[in-house]
């Protein structure tokens, strides 16, 4: 009788405490803005051209937020999203290495081979297993609001791929890859002979030869997971040009169109076989037909995947792409859509780059109006990527054009204060803010000159990527990321010969290096603050973390070569490429923004305090590991 | 053969006006369900309707037996190779009234593609209008001159495909359209009929030169003028929805016509 009646009771009270939530959690309604790359310095500036930014911050709050170490948008977006420190959600850059291999994979997503499979001749067919899984630990958010009755749309969200299982309305953002698999591979196509390149960063170019004014080109899709070989797919798309004019029509699986010079087409769907007449994939991508004449210069969009059919899970529930792309055409669903690779490369010029981003902000805003006015209650999310991406690119040497960026972002702020009201509270933040990139580091080649890296053959210095040339037998420590330096550990790294009572010293040596480390051309420092992961995060779920975190002066950043793995032949150099603007240094030195419509109880938030805060609006206590407070 | 394509798309026409009241479904369901009645009688007057009746019956005395003798092989072995030489006998007596329906239910189909298979072009969406030059065209010289109508703008130059012969223009309809574009070539014109708007309507795809291919692409009359071989307008495909779902109206009207001839075949006396 005692056992039931204390069965009762926790049943009561376990009832009771739903009941609780549900009834705080009704009809509330909460908005939050992420603007990525947002700075608050340039916001400042340009508090005139910004009027509903202004009125937020007259009216309400406007603070800096501190970001994460290092301040790189998924490991920010990581602690939004989990209320942790990268400490305790496991994403501390965009790559992250392989400890074994030294070689860099992605942080955020993996994708594992299926664990039976059934061959028959050259092809696979998947019987159990296989999939893509997120690496990022700890639970989002919007599965906590979700478990306590709270309706989420939640668009956009980076580090979200794939997306996290749950009943809320969302949409993978950043980290989503295309459908080669990468954050997004362009394709050019040219019979231009200046044009000797095959490979640049993030894209392919392609050799092509006009027969009777006709030229065929192999869109790459994703490897065939069918076969055993996993062969890479494509798609024939063929080109006409015109005799004389600058015009071209192209063919695909079906489908015609006809673009003029500096013309981007339409969404081109393209069906990627696996297993012919049976089974197929559907991508998307754009055209843009730069020139015609004298020489064809045909750029192909990385390959979308198609929210109408996606190959793989970008939404929850599944359909949710498919609906969203009937109600408001399709989009882009590759996480960093914008095209800075392609300008990177000098494949597109700045004003065409401009045209391009600002296709994706207009997708972008299209869909965040859809979403604002079917919004009724409980959480509203949705991410700006235009901001970041153009800061990049256009950072303190073309100000105007980013202004308009800024510009059209801030009317989207004011359609949501509007839709806020007095009874919603409305959150305006961003991951981090903007520096210029003056100087690239190559941190390899430093810690070559300070005797921690070793070639084989010192004279073998270059841009040759993953360690080709390191002579691990003789190297105590390495780069790779943006922020990341790795001892090489005895038992953790292959190969490794620092033993683990000498790690310490090692780093401690290293940072004392990193902190005298001077600009040789400018006397100034490079580094402004080495960070140890055990004394910079709380959470110890520090498995991939780096060893030690740089945290670089403003106007400095680790050099491309370094983020992968190479050892040029000087320490610093020059940033003489297109990409112009960054944010991976001391996380101190690019903090990002915080307007809310409300006043705030805090003057230092922290990103993982916005996770506190939007847990707190609807009486949802904090989950295990969260380590921010309610700026409210 | 243009004689015949008249007659059969105004008959065509006239049912399609007499149901422009209701959905296209309703139209589209009756004329599939008269079509099924229309080819059960044919199959009925063509075919050998006495020997189909002995072998019907073969094929029910052969199920009998497989039912019966379940525990006897050798008797089950007969009557398999029975029914299947009972089937391959129904299968040869049913291809005289198949080839009697092949071809004017061939021609009906490719006529009905007018009315069910193609939409209007969307407004302020581009099109595609391709043109097929003859063999003695020069694709260095100058295209043919497109003249469209009014609502009707024409996007940039077009495209001269030498490869294949073709010349297409893109165009851009801004209003509800149902007119004629007008090409010019060397003192010489040739039209071709367009559809823009949201109401759907009889719709041709294709304009051609050819005789043979006129059967195939019936609607419009042959063109006369000796430049062009055919003039193509890439339309969207149409879409019929029943109960909220996407059917292709092919699957529809065979659907249709299947069942009612199923249904008549007592009445008609008809074994099938």
């Amino acid at each position: 009788m005692k056992v039931c009646l204390a069965l009762l009771t926790v049943a009561f009270l376990m009832t009771s405490a739903c009941a609780n939530h549900a009834t705080r959690a009704a009809g509330k309604r909460m908005i939050v803005l992420g603007i990525d790359g947002m700075d608050p310095v340039f916001v400042e500036t340009h508090f005139v051209d910004l009027p509903n930014l202004n009125q937020l911050r007259q009216r309400g709050s406007f603070r800096r937020l501190a970001t994460t170490i290092p301040p790189q948008s998924p490991v920010a977006w990581s602690s939004v999203i989990t209320g942790m420190d990268p400490g305790g959600h496991g994403i501390f850059d965009f790559v992250h290495r392989n400890p074994t291999t030294r070689m860099p994979v992605s942080s955020m997503a993996e994708t594992t081979e299926p664990t039976r499979s059934l061959a028959i001749g050259p092809y696979l067919i998947p019987l159990s297993g296989g999939g893509v899984r997120t690496l990022r630990a700890g639970r989002a958010f919007w599965q906590t609001l979700d478990e306590h009755g709270v309706r989420s749309s939640v668009i956009r969200m980076p580090a979200n791929f794939p997306p996290a299982e749950c009943e809320a309305d969302s949409l993978a953002g950043m980290g989503t890859p295309d459908m080669t698999g990468s954050f997004g591979s362009f394709s050019f196509y040219t019979d231009d002979p200046a044009e000797k390149r095959e490979k640049v960063p993030g894209g392919q170019i392609v050799r092509i030869s006009l027969r009777n004014g006709r030229a065929e080109l192999a869109i790459p899709g994703p490897p065939n997971q069918m076969r055993s070989d996993h062969q890479a797919t494509s798609v024939e798309l063929a080109v006409s040009v015109d005799p004389t004019e600058q015009t071209a029509r192209f063919d695909t699986q079906g489908r015609q169109f006809i673009l003029q010079q500096e013309e981007w087409s339409e969404w081109v769907q393209a069906e990627y076989s696996l297993i012919p007449h049976v089974n197929s994939v559907r991508g998307t991508f754009r055209v843009y037909l730069q020139q015609a004449h004298p020489y064809l210069r045909i750029y192909v969009s990385p390959v979308n995947i198609d929210p109408e059919d996606p190959a793989l899970p970008i939404s929850t529930p599944r359909d949710y792409s498919r609906k969203l792309a009937g109600a408001v055409g399709p989009y882009y669903t590759q996480g960093i859509a914008e095209e800075t690779s392609a300008f990177r490369a000098g494949i597109l010029s700045k004003a065409e780059f401009l045209v391009q981003s600002r296709k994706v902000l207009a997708d972008n805003l299209k869909m965040f109006r859809y979403e604002l006015e079917r919004f009724q209650d409980g959480l509203f999310f949705y991410y700006f990527s235009s901001v970041d991406q153009n800061s990049h690119m256009l950072w303190s040497r073309y100000d105007s054009d980013l202004l308009e960026i800024y510009r059209a972002v801030d009317r989207a702020i004011g359609q949501a204060v509007a839709k806020a009201g007095t009874d919603t509270p409305l959150l305006v933040i961003s991951d981090h803010g903007f520096a210029p990139f003056n100087r690239a580091v190559h941190l390899n080649s430093f810690l070559m000159r300070e005797g921690f890296l070793a070639l084989d053959d010192p004279s073998k210095t270059g841009d040759e990527e993953l360690f080709t040339h390191v002579d691990w037998s003789r190297t105590l420590a390495y780069a790779i990321g943006l922020n990341g330096v790795y001892v090489n550990l005895e038992g953790r790294e292959s190969g490794g010969v620092v033993p683990e009572a000498d790690k310490q010293m090692v780093l401690e040596r290293l940072a004392k290096r990193l902190a005298e480390f001077k600009d040789p051309d400018t006397g100034e420092k490079v580094v402004e603050r080495v960070y140890f992961p055990e004394e910079a995060f709380r959470g110890r779920n520090l498995k991939y973390s780096p060893d030690l975190l740089v945290g670089f002066r403003r106007g400095y950043r680790a050099s491309w070569q370094t983020a992968l793995g190479a050892v040029p032949r000087v320490v610093l150099e020059d940033n003489v490429q297109a990409w112009i603007g960054d944010h991976c240094m001391a996380s101190d030195q690019v903090p990002g923004v915080l307007f809310s419509n409300r006043p705030l109880r805090t003057d230092a938030p922290h990103l993982w305090d916005i996770t506190a805060s939007i847990l707190g609006e609807f009486g949802v206590p904090k989950t295990n590991g969260m380590i921010g407070r309610s700026v409210f | 053969m243009e004689i015949v394509n008249w007659i059969i798309d105004s008959l065509l026409l006239v049912v399609h006006v007499f149901f422009s009241f209701a959905p296209r479904l309703v139209g589209l369901t009756i004329l599939a369900s008269a079509t099924g009645a229309a080819m059960l009688w044919v199959f009925g007057r063509t075919g050998n309707q006495e020997r189909m009746n002995q072998v019907k019956r073969r094929v029910q005395a052969g199920l009998l037996e497989l039912r019966v003798f379940v525990d006897e092989p050798a008797i089950s072995l007969h009557a398999q190779r029975g029914l299947i030489a009972a089937n391959l006998n129904y299968l040869a007596l049913a291809l005289r009234p198949a080839l009697w329906m092949a071809v004017p239910m061939a021609l009906l189909l490719i006529h009905l593609e007018a009315f069910y298979e193609r939409a209007p072009l969307p407004l302020a969406e581009p099109a595609l209008v391709t043109m097929r030059m003859t063999a003695d065209w020069i694709p260095s010289a100058p295209p043919p001159v497109l003249i469209t109508p009014c609502n009707v703008a024409i996007l940039g130059p077009p495209v001269r495909v030498a490869a294949s012969r073709e010349v297409s223009w893109r165009i851009l309809p801004y209003s509800p359209v149902s007119d004629k574009l007008l090409f010019r070539f060397n003192s010489q014109e040739v039209a071709k009929w367009m559809e823009a708007g949201d109401r759907q309507r009889y719709v041709t795809g294709r304009r051609v030169r050819s005789r043979w291919e006129a059967i195939l692409s019936p609607g419009e009359s042959r063109i006369r003028s000796n430049f062009a071989e055919w003039i193509e307008i890439r339309y969207p495909s149409a879409e019929l929805r029943i109960f909220g779902f996407h059917v292709n109206w092919l699957v529809w009207f065979l659907i249709v016509s299947m069942a009612a001839a199923l249904l008549l075949k007592k009445r008609f006396g008809v074994v099938i």
